[in-house]
């Protein structure tokens, strides 16, 4: 275990090195002069004095090496200082935070929502599988992967939120503004969820511990109520980690049409307005959280099943 | 001859669902690539005149908000999210499949390492990094092949090494190499042939995802770029009409569902097709 994680907080280090690394060459990496980008983010499209420009580019030191550069950003970066964004000139760090936290709420409420149909519904399919209702719940749920959330949010905005005036149409105010797009945004998730959790109940279901369960006279949904679901959700969780890691930024379009202020919609504003302290700092946040919380699904899926150990080999 | 009907025959033995699929599909692909001769109509000509026009008479589907043949739009502005889709999921297939696979012929450190890089992409949503390449390099078909593919490889140089290390012990690629055949020769020869249906499966199972995203790129404003458009484009333009025109929103919305779906239930047929083949070579019940 402890040398498991060790493992991982190397890799956890190395990664986020070189992605810091990379998140600091955006810059560099287009065709554009940063100190210029910085001027012209600021004074819309005005003649750059060039004399500006100098002094803006000693000032910030973009005259120095690259590398000498690259470890004075990481220092300030190290201590949680990701620079101000070209266009608010706040700082960045405070405003990917309050951003995290509303994707974070928002993706939370979706695969929850998501988790708690799918588990019913994935079980009853592997239950009846092969028969109707199981080819039903398959063919619902490839529906479900082909909507676009970008023609589905509209479609639910005109009919809650225009033609019955139920819900709010756009904004983050509380409860009410959260239920449209976290609705759109459950779907997905939801027919993965349900297909592993399918796949992983019919699995169970041949099990010997069921078939022992059963054999004590528990009856089917006893035994898979008292047995059979804390071995059948592993795998859901570990998808359910992977769409959290993805969900943390990944929901842009969601998050631009329901006006949210969540990372999706810091990052594509910070793209259009080419705000590139902005895109370093969410490169780095994002890929941090994702492999965070993918180390932290290892650890808990290794405590839920004991009998593999997370490193991968049998006890 | 005998090709065609053994095809015949194999699609015959197939799922209702991969039947359908395979129609559906095949139609929507058909009305792309014909889109010249199925519309009467130039799909970026404006007639100001017909304005948010219903359907009817020489308009199957009536205009859009410049007077633009909806239909015309609807067949044009489907190639580029299908091209996009395709050819990403081509290269995908390819890199992934060939990493995969020798990762897990060659194992050791360099099997870990790969494997570890799978781990950190796998879980980055597409859309982030095509955001983010485009906000360095602009906006592009470029562009959105290069993103999309950056991240597609990894889930099928997973599925690739999986089938790698589940043959690797089979007797026959151990009597490749006690007669001496190299190491490149056991991956084509054996290794991929093994992996094409499981692989071929997980190509279509991703593409209505991938046709999802270019959408969604487009509908953002970053994917394809005026004049051109296509069916996220579409969409876009539609948003503030919707009330007024609803056929603007949908025909372009079921569009996408249509192919995507179609798409995903061959791949679904694909996925039932290659296990029940991979049990009756195994004798697995």
């Amino acid at each position: 275990m402890e040398r498991f994680l060790l493992k991982r907080a190397i890799v956890l280090v190395v990664t986020l090195t070189l992605v810091s690394f990379l998140a600091f060459l955006v810059p560099w990496l287009g065709d554009t002069d940063p100190a210029r980008a910085i001027i012209r983010s600021r004074v819309a499209d005005l003649a750059l004095d060039s004399a500006a420009v100098e002094a803006l580019r000693i000032r910030l030191g973009l005259d120095q090496p690259l590398l000498h550069q690259f470890f004075a950003w990481l220092g300030r970066v190290f201590q949680g200082d990701l620079g101000l964004s070209f266009t608010s000139r706040l700082p960045v760090a405070d405003q990917i935070l309050r951003a995290i936290g509303v994707s974070a709420t928002l993706a939370l409420s979706a695969l929850l929502l998501a988790l708690a149909i799918a588990l019913p519904v994935g079980t009853l399919a592997a239950v009846h599988q092969g028969r109707r209702f199981d080819g039903i719940v398959t063919f619902i749920a490839q529906g479900f992967v082909s909507i676009p959330e970008y023609w589905l949010a509209p479609v639910l905005v005109l009919l809650f939120a225009v033609e019955l005036g139920w819900l709010p149409s756009a904004g983050w105010s509380g409860f009410e503004t959260l239920i449209l797009p976290a609705a759109v945004l459950c779907l997905r998730p939801l027919a993965y969820f349900s297909q592993v959790m399918r796949a992983s109940m019919i699995d169970v279901l041949h099990a010997n511990y069921i078939l022992a369960a059963r054999s004590r006279g528990l009856g089917l949904a006893g035994a898979l109520v008292r047995h059979g679901l804390r071995n059948g959700i592993q795998p859901v969780l570990t998808v359910f980690a992977l769409w959290l890691a993805g969900l943390l930024g990944g929901s842009v379009v969601v998050e631009v049409i329901f006006a949210i202020p969540g990372m999706g919609r810091l990052i594509y504003s910070a793209v259009i307005n080419n705000d590139m302290p902005m895109l370093q700092g969410s490169i780095i946040c994002i890929v941090g959280l994702a492999i965070i919380i993918n180390t932290a699904a290892d650890v808990l899926y290794g405590v839920l099943n004991p009998t593999v150990t997370v490193s991968g080999d049998a006890r | 001859m005998t090709m065609v009907t053994r095809t015949v025959r194999w699609i015959m033995r197939q799922h209702w669902t991969f039947i359908a699929g395979l129609l559906s599909g095949t139609i929507v692909a058909l009305l792309l690539i014909t889109a010249p001769v199925m519309s009467l109509h130039d799909p970026v000509a404006q007639d100001l005149s017909m304005r948010l026009q219903g359907p009817g008479g020489d308009h199957w589907l009536g205009n859009d908000q410049l007077g633009r043949d909806l239909w015309a739009r609807l067949l044009y502005g489907g190639r580029f999210s299908v091209v996009v889709a395709a050819l990403t999921l081509v290269l995908s297939v390819t890199i992934g499949t060939l990493i995969g696979a020798w990762c897990g012929r060659v194992g050791g450190a360099i099997d870990e390492f790969v494997m570890r890089v799978v781990d950190v992409l796998i879980s980055f949503p597409e859309i982030i990094v095509a955001l983010f390449l485009i906000a360095i390099i602009g906006p592009g078909f470029g562009t959105l092949v290069l993103a999309l593919t950056l991240v597609g490889w990894t889930p099928f140089a997973r599925l690739a090494r999986g089938i790698a290390l589940d043959i690797s012990a089979r007797d026959y690629i151990v009597a490749a190499e006690v007669l001496g055949c190299t190491r490149t020769f056991i991956l084509l020869r054996h290794v991929i042939p093994n992996a094409l249906r499981p692989i071929s499966a997980m190509t279509f199972l991703r593409f209505g995802h991938k046709l999802i995203t270019v959408g969604a790129l487009s509908y953002l404003g970053l994917g394809i770029q005026p004049p051109d458009s296509d069916w996220g484009a579409m969409l876009a333009d539609a948003r503030q009409f919707a009330v007024r025109q609803p056929l603007l929103v949908f025909a372009p919305g079921i569009a996408i569902m249509v192919t995507a779906l179609s798409v995903t239930l061959m791949g679904q047929g694909l996925e039932i097709d290659a296990d029940r083949s991979r049990r009756l070579r195994t004798g697995e019940s």
